[in-house]
């Protein structure tokens, strides 16, 4: 079972990998953009999926990811490679200063910080016009590069859910997850549990900046408006949820499940588009809170953490 | 930037902000009965303020009669619209991890959001209705904004009562003291939440009829009041119904204050700003809330 899961694995990953020879833009681009959803929801789960720390504003880093991005490759002249990291780098450094005082707040109120922090990103990309472009947007030049950058999200997104694999089945995740269970109780074993949710939450904002950036890159223009928007924090966490939140394939599995079905559904939908969108949420959270994965973890007594 | 601020204009953002700031108050009065009873952040909050509004526009735009008699529909309405998704939805996640409540009143939110575009239209709309301001000395005062704040103020005082002094607004509060004990005491605690979800509806609904005299609506208008109503109960201390009173006048004050020396973009930022600060220097409000 186990080594045929692998060899399935390895043959997706080869596949994937061959893909953008045959492929057609419009197939690239849709690849792209469903690593993209991947890569965001794994790296929610990281934090949110593992410790229970609702993370309501996680859009903020893929945000701030694209405007590190974009001004280094803009204004810089930085080829868009570094230049992703860099946005993973900035994604992380603004994690370590919100994260390091806002780690501590519990419950709902940590989930309303976030949300306030996404709104603030939003409001200082704005202002800053001279570095930022304001609200009119910062354009990058033009460069022809689908399929590079259809390699580097696909990449970001083999990297976080491995990353997923190595913590969920080490010592730190247990760590983090036994926070998420009863964080009293995770102290008074002796976790070190400020440090332990800073180092998720760090890991958790990397990748979406490097996303961000590489979006920006692809896209070629942002904007606050659309690098900072509330729906892209709830698809993520709904695309986690859907797929069943602290596993390791749970994410990847609902991200793929729901982007390919708004791809194949939604587009038809033109109008009402959102309500389906509200009702798919609404259906997982009544329905399914514990996600496709666990629902079959419970049917076939599976282990809680696949 | 140079720009020479005269007592005047102290005096005129101080009424303004204390006019807006008890819209806030009442809006956020809803959300905090909401939170203190049932520990749940109703994200959807704004959407129903929405819908009041909307309702008031079309009351006025309709029938042509006074949209301040418009309360006396939208806020019924919005009741029962509260308590249908309270029965239907929310009283199944009362218990789950916040992160339930959240997404569920998201979703609940961006759907109505979209039924109102669909049928209504993303248009802007406005009721045009006593427009125009009294003159003071050197201020100025819009008659719609003055008779609003009257209407907000009489409202929540009216819910304040209520909340002190019927056996209904007891038992609420006892339930948002201590569930078990308000159980234990005969309370039925299902229907408390019923009710509170209902009047919270109603709150929010009174909040944008009262809005809708005074801007322009469109259906994506409430998430700025959630956000709002979200800052007035960290400000006030989550859970304390007069701390929602202190913090959304103080909400009102400080985005007018700050637009005196920022842009009106910032000065939204600077009340984030301060939501942040107090979640970490006082995570209880500024009155003492109730922690989770």
């Amino acid at each position: 079972m186990k080594r045929a899961f692998i060899a399935a694995l390895g043959v997706l990953l080869v596949a994937l990998a061959l893909y953008p020879i045959t492929a057609t833009g419009y197939g690239i681009r849709f690849m792209l953009q469903l690593f993209m959803w991947v890569a965001l929801a794994q790296s929610w789960n990281l934090i949110s999926g593992l410790t229970g720390y609702v993370s309501f504003g996680h859009v903020a880093f893929f945000g701030t990811g694209a405007y590190a991005t974009g001004i280094l490759v803009a204004t810089h002249g930085w080829h868009w490679m570094p230049a992703s990291l860099m946005g993973g780098v900035a994604g992380a450094i603004l994690a370590l200063i919100i994260g390091y005082p806002c780690l501590r707040l519990k419950g709902p109120y940590f989930a309303i910080s976030m949300l306030g922090l996404n709104e603030v990103m939003r409001v200082l990309v704005s202002y800053f016009e001279g570095l930022t472009g304001g609200g009119s947007g910062l354009s990058l030049p033009a460069l022809h590069a689908s399929v590079q950058i259809y390699y580097a999200t696909g990449l970001a997104a083999v990297a976080v859910t491995a990353t997923a694999f190595l913590i969920i089945t080490s010592r730190f995740g247990l760590r983090l997850m036994t926070i998420r269970e009863d964080e009293v109780a995770a102290e008074a074993m002796g976790i070190d549990t400020a440090r332990y949710k800073l180092y998720a939450f760090l890991l958790s904002a990397f990748v979406p900046g490097v996303v961000g950036g590489l979006q920006a890159r692809d896209q070629g223009y942002i904007e606050p408006m659309a690098v900072f928007p509330l729906l892209t924090t709830i698809t993520m966490i709904v695309m986690a949820l859907f797929g069943g939140k602290g596993t390791v394939w749970g994410p990847a599995l609902g991200a793929v499940t729901l982007f390919v079905f708004q791809e194949l559904v939604w587009a038809r939908f033109l109008y009402l588009h959102q309500v389906l969108f509200g009702a798919i949420i609404i259906v997982v959270v009544l329905l399914m809170p514990r996600g496709i994965l666990g629902i079959l973890q419970q049917r076939f007594q599976l282990p809680r953490t696949i | 930037m140079g720009v020479i601020i005269t007592p005047a204009m102290v005096g005129q953002v101080v009424i303004s902000g204390l006019l807006a700031g008890a819209l806030y108050s009442m809006v956020a009065l809803g959300l905090a009965l909401i939170f203190g009873v049932m520990r749940v952040i109703n994200v959807a909050h704004g959407t129903i303020l929405m819908l009041g509004a909307y309702t008031t526009f079309w009351w006025f735009q309709l029938l042509g009669i006074n949209p301040y008699l418009s309360l006396l529909v939208s806020m019924p309405l919005m009741f029962l619209l509260g308590v249908f998704l309270q029965r239907s939805m929310v009283h199944r996640v009362v218990d789950a991890p916040e992160l339930s409540s959240l997404l569920l009143t998201f979703g609940i939110s961006i759907a109505l959001v979209n039924v109102t575009q669909y049928a209504f239209s993303s248009d802007v709309r406005s009721v045009e209705f006593l427009t125009g301001s009294f003159l003071v000395g050197p201020l100025a005062l819009s008659k719609s904004r003055l008779v609003s704040f009257a209407f907000a103020v009489g409202l929540t005082l009216f819910a304040f009562w209520f909340l002190q002094k019927t056996k209904l607004g007891k038992a609420i509060r006892a339930t948002s003291q201590s569930r078990e004990v308000a159980m234990v005491c005969g309370v039925n605690v299902q229907r408390i939440h019923l009710y509170a979800f209902g009047m919270a509806s109603a709150l929010a609904a009174a909040g944008g009829s009262l809005v809708a005299v005074v801007v322009a609506i469109q259906p994506e208008m409430g998430q700025v009041y959630t956000f709002k109503s979200f800052l007035v109960i960290v400000l006030g201390g989550a859970g304390n119904y007069p701390g929602a009173l202190l913090g959304g006048m103080l909400l009102g004050l400080v985005e007018q204050l700050s637009s005196l020396f920022l842009t009106t973009q910032v000065s939204e930022a600077v009340a984030y700003v301060l939501l942040v600060l107090v979640l970490l220097l006082r995570p209880t409000g500024l009155l003492g809330g109730r922690s989770t």
